[in-house]
């Protein structure tokens, strides 16, 4: 009966996408005046980051980040900004098939336009505040992010533990008598 | 007349810093081997840096020859004090090679909360954060928690352990000697390890649906924060992350577990478990965190802030459990924080500034202070009601019957006073940057009572000055002052003594 009730709530929502579609809601105004946007259908854009917390009930939680480092984060040279800017997501399993994985270090997760119910204060979930997403569209896939390894800093670290070892030797030995 | 410190005093410190960089060293070594097994290759090579200078400080204290080789309480004390500013300057290279941070300074900023266990940062796009630095911001909570002394102390013999110990603002020894109660520390610390990460590790997988590999990640993580009352978290949404009532309930148990004096830890161990709550710090701190409630949860259910009962009683007791054990974990954001006024917004604060217990890893003035203060205050007005020849004898009960003296009374008032100044300051400077007064209060007793908990002020852009003062803050909040002053008496002896 529920999934039915979510399945034609997402139609009526599908309906009405294309009209809220244009103007995503900011995920900060969410976050600090979330009471004026409780039940209302809202759009989020931004990544999804960290884990895809797939529970038994068959909805999955996630986090929506929609911040600066969604379009860059600071691995690829995007500009320092303040720290991220996030909202919980959930959404029915059959909704994550088509997702890629969150992002997380070495990916820049999923860019998605999300549309869904926002929950403010969830009486029934003592008192948390999350997005039920009844429709993703994807934007940009999940890309990976590059882990170059600055060699020259290897050389340093190396040669200060080499020369740590050194000293240690020479103490051992200036302890050893007639060394 | 002050005696100017000799070429001896430097060496005994050095020496003593010098076994505190390989002990930071060898923890510096676990970043490094899961960076490189994990292929994380900019993380790994900052930890390699890291590691390389710790190990060469080390090697090279070796060969630092002393004619006299006691340590003595104010040797004790400096080395303390500058093991809690310099630690965090090593312990920052990975963090500011990291490319997180928008400065040198907020890594060392970052440093500073990990290892004074409060919780506060500055970092920026965590949510991509490697998960070898992810733990390293983590592990140093543990280091700062459970204690470098306390590490040191167990792994090096030698005479002076006394005072490193009593530095650290631990103090109560629960074993006749130092290192038999650093070893009972890590034991406690051990033993809380294996449950704590088991069970939320199982929590993680089994009912939030994580995979085996960042269940097991986010378990070890959020273990450290909460045992060590810390407050850092592997994502930026802090608990609230999680979105799970039993996972919250697990971190608050650890949180209480970190709160509790290791003398209690010690009588819930092996007995008399009854006497442990006698105490009079126990009964201080069941008091105090029913009134912070009390007052917290009128506020919420007076602000209308949450529809129901099942909200208020969540959101607020895991924000109150978090502010009065000094952790630092939310389960919502900052800027929803700093919309509890009123009775919320006094019930969180002072339960901030009350803190744990004395001898664990929480801040803030902590309960025996409070208990005793509120003894002193009692024995004033009775004396006074009294005729003026009587004289009475006051007793507190703490681990055994103890005589409450005029000097114990002083000594606890000094403190405690300190601490509303160190409060007043953050708050003072906060105000002097155009912040008002509700969020400067409320930010600078998170920072000076080693919380973290924050309602927006501490983020990248705030001023330096700002900065460097919640540094101060939580550098003279963990050690409780004594061994900072040491450290600046140190300081003036050498340069105007004779």
């Amino acid at each position: 009966m529920k999934r039915l009730l979510l399945a034609v709530v997402a139609v009526l929502l599908g309906l009405a996408v294309p009209a809220v579609a244009q103007s995503a809601t900011p995920a900060e105004d969410l976050i600090t005046s979330g009471a004026g946007f409780d039940g209302n259908v809202v759009t989020v854009s931004g990544e999804l980051v960290g884990d895809f917390g797939v529970r038994s009930d068959g909805t999955v939680w996630g986090q929506l980040n929609d911040d600066s480092y969604a379009d860059r984060p600071l691995r690829e040279s995007g500009a320092h900004d303040q720290g991220n800017t996030g909202i919980g997501v959930r959404f029915g399993s059959e909704l994550g098939f088509e997702l890629d994985e969150p992002g997380g270090y070495r990916l820049r997760g999923p860019i998605v336009t999300a549309t869904g119910i926002w929950h403010y204060h969830d009486p029934d979930r003592g008192g948390e505040s999350y997005l039920e997403v009844t429709g993703f569209e994807v934007v940009e896939p999940a890309r990976a992010l590059e882990d170059p390894a600055f060699w020259p800093l290897w050389i340093v670290g190396m040669g200060l533990l080499l020369a740590a070892y050194y000293l240690y030797w020479r103490k051992n030995q200036q302890r050893v008598p007639g060394s | 007349m002050l005696i100017r410190p000799e070429g001896d005093d430097f060496r005994i410190i050095g020496i003593q810093l010098g076994r505190i960089a390989l002990v930071t060293a060898l923890a510096g070594t676990i970043p490094l081997v899961w960076a490189i097994v994990g292929r994380e290759w900019v993380p790994a090579t900052a930890f390699l840096l890291m590691v390389g200078v710790l190990a060469l400080l080390g090697a090279a204290s070796r060969f630092i020859e002393v004619q006299h080789h006691q340590l003595e309480w104010s040797h004790g004390m400096v080395v303390v004090a500058l093991t809690w500013l310099l630690v965090p300057a090593v312990g920052a290279i990975p963090l500011a090679l990291s490319g997180h941070y928008g400065s040198v300074f907020d890594a060392y900023f970052d440093a500073m909360s990990g290892l004074s266990t409060t919780g506060l940062v500055l970092i920026q796009d965590l949510d991509h954060l490697a998960p070898s630095l992810n733990f390293w911001r983590h592990l140093l909570h543990f280091l700062g928690g459970q204690g470098i002394i306390i590490a040191a102390l167990t792994l090096f013999t030698g005479s002076g352990g006394t005072t490193l110990y009593y530095g650290e603002a631990r103090e109560e020894r629960i074993l006749p000697n130092v290192r038999s109660t650093a070893r009972f520390i890590w034991k406690v610390a051990a033993y809380h390890f294996v449950i704590g990460v088991m069970a939320l590790a199982s929590v993680a997988f089994f009912l939030l649906g994580f995979g085996a590999w960042r269940s097991l990640f986010h378990a070890v993580t959020i273990f450290f924060a909460a045992f060590d009352t810390g407050g850092f978290s592997p994502m930026s949404t802090s608990i609230g992350y999680y979105h799970s009532a039993v996972f919250e309930a697990m971190a608050a148990v650890l949180m209480v577990a970190g709160a509790m004096s290791f003398g209690l830890h010690f009588a819930l161990w092996r007995g008399p478990r009854r006497s442990a709550f006698k105490n009079l710090e126990t009964r201080t701190i069941l008091g105090t965190v029913a009134f912070t409630m009390f007052l917290t949860m009128l506020g919420l259910a007076a602000g209308g802030i949450y529809s129901n009962a099942a909200g208020i009683g969540r959101q607020g007791f895991f924000q109150l459990v978090s502010a009065h054990t000094g952790t630092g974990f939310a389960t919502i954001a900052p800027g929803e924080l700093a919309l509890w006024g009123g009775l919320a917004f006094g019930g969180m604060t002072m339960a901030m500034a009350l803190g744990g217990m004395a001898s664990s890893t929480a801040g803030g003035v902590k309960s025996l202070r409070i208990g005793l203060t509120i003894r002193n205050l009692v024995n004033q007005i009775r004396q006074g009601l009294l005729p003026e020849r009587a004289i009475q004898s006051t007793t507190y009960f703490q681990n055994g019957v103890r005589r409450f003296t005029p000097e114990l009374g002083q000594a606890v008032m000094t403190v405690s006073l300190l601490f509303v100044a160190l409060f007043l300051l953050g708050t003072g400077v906060a105000l002097g940057y155009g912040y008002d007064l509700q969020e400067a209060l409320f930010e600078s007793v998170s920072a000076g009572a080693s919380v973290g908990l924050s309602v927006g002020v501490t983020e990248p852009t705030m001023p330096f000055m700002l900065k460097l003062t919640y540094v101060v803050q939580m550098w003279l909040g963990r050690l409780e002052f004594i061994a900072v002053f040491s450290l600046v008496g140190f300081l003036v002896a050498w340069v105007r003594g004779r």
